[in-house]
């Protein structure tokens, strides 16, 4: 498995798709430090808390399209030279659907802790006083890693039967606004939709006192129905992703 | 005799439509297979069915002695070597990064790139990226994935398309070498009779799904044989002759057509011809096309 694994790694090289997330994150530290300047944070709680709202919020927007660039370039080298043909001979298309989305995972875990310590670093050069709290960091690995993997199996799947790679490039800016849209549009229609997790799981809330144009925040314990949900369907839908590859792709497995 | 490949009652459905019907492949080992037939007669469907790219509807396929299964598919197909229509690669690695994937998932030692690489001859190009290469030398790149491991069995469908003229005579002698050389069995695929005359040991016709002939290639240059086309400046005495001689023959626009004769009778009846005063100016052998063959074979498919 070790050997098949290492020839995932051998196929992108070239395509530079580290590129990708590193040029995102660059993004959102830009983002995060602009929305910094017209923020009024009164203590070190306050300020951390704001931090992960508003990565929250900015990780809805980029994380979609950041994931659906990632999985494309992942997916479509085995459809441009006609290679699946090829490795179907070789290797159990099982397999191959496994560690294609293992390589995408560590991508986008590999996003989420470079993140995080973005965060740490953020939190230093602006003097936030305390540091993030263990639930802190668990609410934001569920929000931003969980849901991130459900989004990537969907992208794969998606690279994995588009000849143009244009429809799973388009869903993915789709699922950024739709993600956005279910932060301001409150509704249980958001359920079936796997963008909007980063939403339905966030776990810091806001108040804005209009007469005081001051923002306040405060901590919300995630929606667990939500992560019930999501946690029941993510295995189900790798199972069922998987069981498609299998029959749509030539060859029998 | 145990076969490289043996099929029995292989059959391929697509709804009600049955595109190979019942083939029993008999591949011998260590020589060329010429596995031949129109575009759309079903070479391309047996030979994935072979490899596990589609399902079987009918019937079982043996490989090495060994017949392959959903289990063993996998470890039985890494003594073969493929190129299934057109080449399968990378384009923005290089020749040898291509290679270097395929090594690592056959499990073979590094030295057989550089092997394979001059064997195809593309040492040169090795570094180039694969998107860059003509058509011609991504087919051999093709080839050079497939003799990696040196498998005991290539099985190459049509592996010339798109070649230049050039690029097929390499691929046509690196084929023919191969059995000799490596102890290879190779089960290749074509709709060229002229290909296959100069690479197969052994032929395969399939037609509507049919195989209609199995045996060497000698056996099947007895179905190939056409006819005598003589021209003469005298048609009305050469027609004479041939009366006076009892052969028969079918006026062609400005030929006669003949059946063909053996050598003695060739010689004696041009004899005649000269004599006579027919003004014989051309004689020469007309070939079946393969259409031809095919019309005969299936008329006799039957005994075949």
């Amino acid at each position: 498995m070790l050997r098949e694994w290492k020839t995932e790694w051998m196929k992108v090289r070239r395509r530079r798709i580290a590129l990708v997330p590193a040029a995102f994150l660059l993004f959102t530290f830009v983002w995060i430090s602009w929305a910094m300047r017209s923020s009024h944070m009164e203590s070190g709680k306050e300020a951390w808390m704001w931090l992960l709202m508003c990565l929250g919020l900015v990780n809805t927007i980029l994380m979609p399209t950041m994931i659906a660039m990632l999985a494309s370039r992942l997916c479509d080298v085995e459809l441009k030279g006609n290679m699946l043909k090829l490795l179907c001979t070789m290797e159990r298309k099982g397999r191959l659907f496994d560690l294609k989305l293992l390589t995408g995972t560590v991508y986008v875990e590999g996003y989420v802790t470079a993140e995080l310590v973005m965060m740490l670093v953020f939190a230093r050069l602006h003097g936030f006083a305390g540091g993030m709290t263990l639930r802190h960091l668990l609410c934001f690995l569920l929000q931003c890693g969980l849901v991130s993997l459900g989004v990537l199996l969907v992208q794969m799947l998606l690279s994995l039967f588009s000849v143009n790679q244009i429809l799973p490039l388009a869903v993915g800016l789709a699922g950024s606004f739709l993600g956005l849209f279910s932060w301001f549009l409150s509704s249980p229609l958001w359920r079936p939709v796997i963008w909007a997790y980063y939403n339905l799981l966030g776990y810091i809330g806001q108040n804005w006192d209009e007469s005081s144009r001051i923002v306040s925040y405060y901590e919300v314990p995630p929606d667990k129905s939500a992560l019930l949900t999501l946690l029941l369907v993510l295995p189900l839908g790798y199972a069922f992703g998987r069981q498609l590859f299998i029959r749509r792709t030539p060859g029998c497995d | 005799m145990e076969y490289m490949v043996e099929t029995k009652g292989l059959t391929k459905q697509y709804g009600d439509k049955e595109v190979v019907k019942d083939v029993d492949l008999k591949v011998p080992r260590a020589c060329v297979y010429g596995f031949m037939g129109p575009n759309g007669a079903g070479k391309s469907t047996t030979l994935k069915m072979l490899l596990g790219l589609i399902q079987i509807s009918a019937g079982r396929v043996t490989i090495g002695g060994e017949a392959v299964n959903r289990n063993n598919r996998i470890a039985v197909l890494k003594e073969t070597g493929s190129l299934i229509e057109s080449p399968s690669y990378y384009g923005h690695l290089t020749g040898r990064e291509n290679l270097e994937i395929v090594k690592t998932l056959k499990g073979v030692s590094k030295e057989e790139i550089d092997q394979v690489l001059k064997l195809v001859r593309l040492m040169e190009q090795q570094d180039k990226r694969v998107k860059e290469y003509s058509l011609g030398m991504k087919q051999r790149l093709g080839l050079a994935e497939a003799l990696l491991g040196r498998p005991s069995l290539l099985i190459l469908d049509e592996p010339t398309n798109g070649l230049d003229p050039a690029g097929i005579q390499e691929i046509r002698e690196l084929i023919r070498e191969l059995p000799g050389r490596m102890g290879m069995t190779v089960l290749v695929s074509s709709h060229l009779l002229g290909e296959m005359d100069q690479m197969a040991d052994y032929v395969g016709i399939i037609n509507h799904g049919h195989l209609i002939f199995q045996d060497k290639l000698e056996v099947l240059h007895e179905h190939s044989r056409g006819s005598l086309r003589l021209c003469a400046m005298n048609r009305t005495v050469a027609l004479e002759i041939l009366k006076r001689e009892g052969v028969s023959c079918r006026i062609e626009e400005e030929a006669l057509e003949l059946p063909r004769l053996t050598d003695d009778a060739t010689a004696r009846l041009i004899g005649c011809l000269c004599a006579g005063g027919a003004g014989v100016y051309r004689v020469e052998e007309k070939q079946k096309s393969l259409e031809e063959i095919f019309l005969s074979l299936t008329g006799r498919r039957g005994s075949l």
